[in-house]
């Protein structure tokens, strides 16, 4: 007779679509940036990873998408596994064409390209020129804005433009995973909203697994799945965004707590309770 | 004042100056995709012509066949200096790659004529040497072949920057770590426009080395190519057109005119003012790209 333990065990077995163990990064050969994260996403999902400033989060990005040699880090232990192959094998555009890219921190589009040679620059030498116009009209579906603005320099475009056209940039890879390094950053709460549904718009109608770097914790828990937190480069705590949303010391850290209570004992409060010991 | 001989000075100034951007075109290449200002291009059209005069006049296998040789040797060579020198020094600061290049000029300059011997070696392409007369103004049939080519050489490389491959290449220039961040290899980008500076330089060497024939002189034209990108701005393709043009008119029309009354020598003046005031009243150049600034 067939239980319910023998079902589950015969189900296949997925690889997840990107997933981190015990990874570590040193820079300058000393500093160590993190220390053993390990967090894994499943084939379509969006997740959050939250932390204050240096908590770790753009080195983790820039771990599995390889960009850390610019700037002397290395990951010194650990394994990144994108759709089960190992990443840290790959150069950085070899791990692009396997499916994931990155949106790095403070958008960093071509400034002296228009927004449509931005989008051809990113598009695979050896794709066909159909395909080109199809992944055009898609991006172009998802941001009108860009369409509208396709021959001026985008290094004139506004900050929300920009962010859009770093986000329609990396879409021309076809992704499988996009990994967004702080998109809120110094746009206006209105256009963080815009911007961020259009990424959960993205994640549910093309199946692009998410990864969201954030400060903006209070804005990026109503999008997503589940988050983890990042502190001192280490995982602190991971869970359901709903439940993150309702847990009192993600509010009083990350979302601004609920009631405010004097400063004193704020102050008294923080000393006696971190994360870590 | 005798109006044809300002236009012939005219003519065959433009002409020049084509030429010119005919090396300049390869320090833009460069430019434009890695942003290293390769003081070694003179260099490289010297090669590239010692190369073709190899097949051709050494062996003595039809000219066409020479540049072919040559085009694809050229291209390698650029490739490989990318590979075995440029590479190794990302991340270092701007001056050490200036003066790597300038090392790597004078040691091309002093190894070709080393090894093959230092008499001018003619190169003959069977261009007609009688001038083409129009009027009472002389053309130089050689000028009006190599301009042609120059002007031909830098459409190429207009479209070249339009294509998909171009594209990255521009984009590569714009941020290395960004274009990583989307699948573009900024390694083999640069490799591709060493390599194209590398082809730039044989257009150079062969028709320059059939007007001066082929030796270490080649590579002093690097001081005109330099004016004309620094006028021009330094990644502006437009620019080399522009600017060679102005580079080689006034070089041309100015000594005409003053060569007599001081005894020479004005070109080299002319060329070294329009640097100099360039740097001083337009640092980027005609063309070239100012940082972006949003108000």
């Amino acid at each position: 007779m067939e239980t319910a333990a023998n079902r589950v065990a015969s189900l296949p077995v997925t690889p997840p679509l990107l997933e981190l163990s015990n990874v570590e990064v040193v820079y300058d050969r000393v500093f160590l940036a993190i220390k053993g994260v390990s967090l894994r996403i499943g084939k379509g999902q969006m997740i959050a990873l939250l932390g204050g400033n240096g908590a770790g989060k753009s080195t983790t990005l820039k771990a599995v998408s390889g960009l850390l040699a610019p700037e002397r880090g290395l990951v010194t232990r650990g394994e990144i596994r994108f759709q089960g192959a190992d990443m840290l094998a790959l150069a950085p555009p070899a791990r692009v064409a396997s499916g994931l890219v990155h949106v790095l921190e403070g958008r960093r589009i071509f400034e002296h390209l228009t927004p449509e040679a931005n989008l051809l620059a990113a598009y695979p030498l050896r794709g066909s020129r159909k395909r080109y116009q199809e992944l055009r009209e898609r991006v172009l579906t998802y941001f009108p804005r860009l369409g509208e603005r396709a021959r001026t320099k985008a290094g004139y475009l506004s900050g929300g433009e920009q962010q859009m056209l770093a986000i329609g940039r990396a879409l021309m890879t076809e992704p499988e995973l996009i990994m967004l390094d702080e998109p809120s950053l110094g746009l206006s709460p209105l256009l963080v909203q815009e911007i961020f549904a259009i990424i959960g718009e993205i994640n549910r109608e093309q199946g692009v697994g998410v990864l969201l770097v954030e400060q903006n914790a209070a804005a990026a828990l109503e999008v997503v799945d589940h988050a983890y937190l990042l502190e001192n480069g280490q995982v602190v705590m991971t869970g359901e965004a709903a439940v993150l949303r309702e847990n009192p010391d993600v509010q009083e850290f990350y979302l601004g707590g609920a009631e405010r209570v004097d400063y004193l004992n704020v102050k008294h409060y923080r000393r006696r309770k971190r994360w870590l010991a | 004042m005798d109006i044809a001989f300002l236009i012939e000075l005219t003519i065959n100034g433009a002409l020049t100056g084509l030429m010119y951007g005919l090396v300049a075109l390869g320090i833009v290449l460069i430019y434009k995709s890695s942003g290293v200002p390769n003081l070694a291009q003179g260099a490289m059209v010297m090669i590239a012509a010692y190369l073709v005069w190899m097949v051709a006049g050494w062996l003595g296998a039809p000219v066409v066949v020479a540049l072919l040789v040559a085009v694809l040797g050229m291209f390698l060579f650029g490739m490989l200096t990318e590979r075995v020198l440029l590479r190794r020094m990302v991340g270092q600061p701007i001056i050490m790659v200036v003066m790597l290049t300038l090392g790597l000029e004078s040691l091309l300059r002093g190894l070709g004529p080393g090894l093959l011997g230092a008499a001018p070696k003619s190169l003959d392409l069977g261009i007609d040497m009688m001038p083409i007369i129009v009027g009472d103004v002389f053309i130089n049939r050689e000028y009006l072949i190599g301009g042609a080519i120059g002007a031909l050489m830098i459409g190429l490389a207009l479209f070249f920057f339009r294509t998909r491959l171009g594209t990255k290449l521009l984009a590569v220039s714009d941020d290395h770590v960004s274009s990583w961040s989307v699948g573009i290899s900024v390694e083999r980008a640069v490799a591709v426009s060493w390599g194209l500076a590398g082809v730039a330089a044989v257009a150079a060497g062969v028709m320059w080395g059939s007007v001066q024939g082929v030796d270490w002189s080649l590579t002093t034209l690097l001081f005109p190519a330099v004016a004309v990108v620094i006028l021009g701005g330094l990644d502006s393709i437009h620019g080399v057109l522009v600017a060679g043009l102005v580079v080689g008119i006034l070089g041309s029309v100015v000594p005409g005119y003053v060569d007599p009354l001081v005894g020479g020598g004005t070109r080299d003046v002319v060329t070294s003012l329009i640097i100099l005031l360039t740097i001083l009243f337009r640092p980027h150049g005609i063309f070239g790209r100012e940082e972006i600034e949003r108000v």
